[in-house]
């Protein structure tokens, strides 16, 4: 078994439960652990790209440093019904000239504030024409925040996972709480 | 890749003649692994019912004969609850229980103020050790450290499953021999004997066949699998499978309906929260026809309940103000109000499972074909629930009431029970009321297959108690 397919597998395996690790696809256009969406790529980095604009780098890594395309491509894969991953995938291949339309530029071209304004236009639309590509980027979203939560990294360094959570207690006052902020 | 804890219904087939989820779990320890945990005993309102309402047999046996076996199952599984003196849901050998919240309180306060002590909201007794610490380090295992994270296998024993708890002590003896892999074809029956004398295996992999002999059988293959084993238990004296001299093996199969649920908001006690984990929650034990018939459906339902709280973040935006957010969460809605019945359904002759006449697995073993489904009475008692506990709601003070009915197939509940049902007579039931069959006494069973009737508690503790009444009878006996 070569490389490629132990990544492929392990993505299929995990169902989405854990990241695929980085890997390099770039042999091939077509992703094969993507099959059902037909990913090329290209595709893939400008996923990251929007998921980058979702959650950005700063004091703590953002969703391109974590590779949550993958997360968001192994989700969308294995566990979204065909009619959502055909609608994901038309919204997706729809978005690079929407972007244009917006702003005369491809995504990859724009400043982050523009970026931010492509994005959240997208999530806004109600227009029936838009559907897809709305429903593309609101589903992007939220499996952006659920990798970036959930992600190893987050899980151990930002805000571990506590193990064994403590006892339950059924009457703790809120203002009692002690919690630190954690800045982005 | 070995499959992990669900077997896959492609490779092991069987035949729904209407719709039929059946969960099992083939791996060491079985659904043992996997189980709610939840463990409330019967009481005689439960094995007085079909007798009383008209509907299978009588039980061959009543709460007082069972009541010893499950004080020696809940001491030795450790299991957690308050002494709450109710007569329909008897108290037990309790370690201490786990605490409710402060809304699961205020509700509880609230159905003593509206019912009286007609209607009781309790603490679920649950198979989690959480005292008596001395007693089950000797069988390996530790406190719950109360993590919820049960259905992959506690590597503290905090829970009972056979992996913590039996297998072990049974380790112990120095006489267990542990065979996974082993799929049971059938027992062996010697006519000249008139006996059961062993039981055929097919090694998993090598699909061989091996025979096993023994004084004493137990079948617990969990209730359907206990009915197949049986039914193609196959000789010239029980052509129709091991003790099946009636023709009512495989029938009368029942289960437990969890299709409809309530849920709803809470606006009051705002100023608290939960911490920790539990391993538990709220228990409604059933209310309806428990002294005495008063509805257009016979029996009942009990239903879970909790109050859950926690903050979440405002997920709106994009960019740096979405990624703060999300790392410091800080908004709290309401209190999170749930509840989901747990009815009693009526066995029936229509009820059954039988084996597919060609059909078979890849082990050369006949497929199941199932035949089970919802009734008037059940959709009867559906309409109940969700009136009742949306009253109830309305009455404790809360909003945003929902309420549901998902349809599900039977099956979900993991509860289907019947098929090889105790009674007193042999012509109208498989056992007698020491769990053996009537016509072959040397063959128990125990599991959910023996069951005359289903009332509303989770079964295994039951189940439980038969198994080790049963043993002290095998052992004495025979």
């Amino acid at each position: 078994m070569n490389r490629r397919d132990v990544l492929r597998n392990l993505a299929l395996i995990t169902g989405g439960l854990v990241m695929v690790p980085s890997c390099d696809f770039s042999q091939e256009d077509i992703l094969s652990a993507y099959d059902k969406l037909k990913v090329s790529t290209d595709m893939k980095q400008l996923l990251g790209k929007i998921a980058d604009t979702i959650i950005p780098p700063g004091k703590i890594k953002g969703a391109l440093d974590l590779e949550i395309q993958d997360f968001i491509l192994v989700m969308v894969n294995d566990c979204l019904d065909e009619d959502a991953q055909q609608s994901f995938t038309k919204g997706f291949k729809s978005f690079e000239n929407y972007t244009i339309n917006k702003t005369g530029n491809k995504f990859g071209q724009l400043e982050t504030s523009q970026k931010e304004e492509v994005v959240l236009a997208g999530l806004q639309e109600e227009d029936e024409d838009y559907k897809d590509l709305q429903g593309f980027l609101g589903t992007t979203k939220r499996f952006t925040i659920q990798g970036f939560l959930l992600s190893e990294y987050m899980q151990t360094e930002v805000k571990p996972y506590s193990l064994i959570p403590g006892d339950y207690q059924g009457e703790v006052l809120i203002s009692s709480l002690k919690s630190e902020k954690i800045n982005g | 890749m070995p499959n992990i804890f669900f077997v896959k219904d492609q490779e092991h087939p069987y035949v729904q003649e209407k719709p039929f989820d059946w969960i099992r779990g083939y791996q060491v320890g079985g659904k043992s692994l996997l189980w709610a945990r939840q463990v409330q005993r019967w009481s005689d309102f439960d094995f007085e019912g079909p007798a009383r309402d008209g509907f299978a047999v009588d039980w061959p046996i009543r709460y007082k004969e069972l009541a010893p076996w499950y004080s020696h199952v809940e001491k030795f599984a450790g299991v957690s609850g308050n002494m709450d003196g109710l007569p329909h849901l008897p108290d037990g050998e309790f370690l201490p229980g786990y605490p409710l919240n402060v809304v699961e309180k205020h509700f509880q306060a609230q159905m003593k103020k509206h019912y009286g002590d007609s209607r009781h909201m309790i603490l679920a007794r649950c198979a989690h050790i959480n005292g008596n610490f001395d007693y089950y380090a000797q069988q390996g295992r530790a406190k719950c450290q109360s993590r919820n994270l049960c259905q992959r296998g506690c590597p503290f024993g905090g829970y009972f499953s056979a992996n913590s708890s039996t297998l072990p002590w049974a380790e112990k003896t120095g006489n267990m021999t542990l065979r996974p892999d082993s799929v049971v074809h059938s027992i062996i029956y010697d006519e000249e004997k008139g006996k059961a004398t062993g039981v055929r295996v097919i090694d998993r992999l090598s699909k061989e066949m091996e025979e096993f002999y023994a004084d004493v059988i137990f079948v617990n293959a969990a209730a359907l699998n206990t009915n197949l084993v049986l039914l193609n238990s196959t000789s010239n004296r029980f052509p129709n499978g091991l003790g099946n001299d009636n023709g009512l093996l495989g029938k009368y199969v029942a289960f437990h309906n969890y299709r409809a649920g309530v849920s709803a908001d809470y606006e009051g006690h705002l100023e608290y929260t939960t911490q920790g984990g539990r391993p538990t929650s709220g228990y409604f034990p059933r209310f309806r026809n428990v002294f005495k018939q008063e509805t257009d459906f016979l029996r009942g339902y009990a239903a879970g309940f909790s109050a859950n709280r926690g903050p979440y973040a405002d997920q709106s935006g994009i960019g740096m103000e979405l990624k703060e957010n999300i790392l410091n969460p800080d908004k709290w809605g309401p209190w999170r109000i749930g509840s989901h019945m747990m009815g009693e359904t009526i066995p029936k002759e229509s009820g059954y499972v039988a084996l597919d006449p060609n059909l078979k697995d890849e082990w050369g073993i006949p497929q199941l074909r199932v035949n089970v489904d919802y009734d008037d009475n059940d959709e009867k008692m559906i309409k109940d629930y969700l009136e009742q506990m949306t009253e109830m709601f309305d009455k404790a003070g809360f909003t945003n009431i929902r309420t549901r009915d998902d349809h599900r197939a039977p099956g979900l509940d993991i509860h289907e029970m019947g098929g090889v049902r105790m009674g007193k007579d042999p012509n109208t039931s498989l056992l007698n009321a020491n769990n053996q069959l009537h016509a072959v006494p040397n063959v128990y069973v125990t599991d959910g297959a023996s069951m005359t009737s289903t009332a509303t508690q989770n079964p295994s503790l039951t189940y439980m108690a038969f198994a080790a009444r049963a043993a002290h009878h095998a052992m004495k006996n025979i």
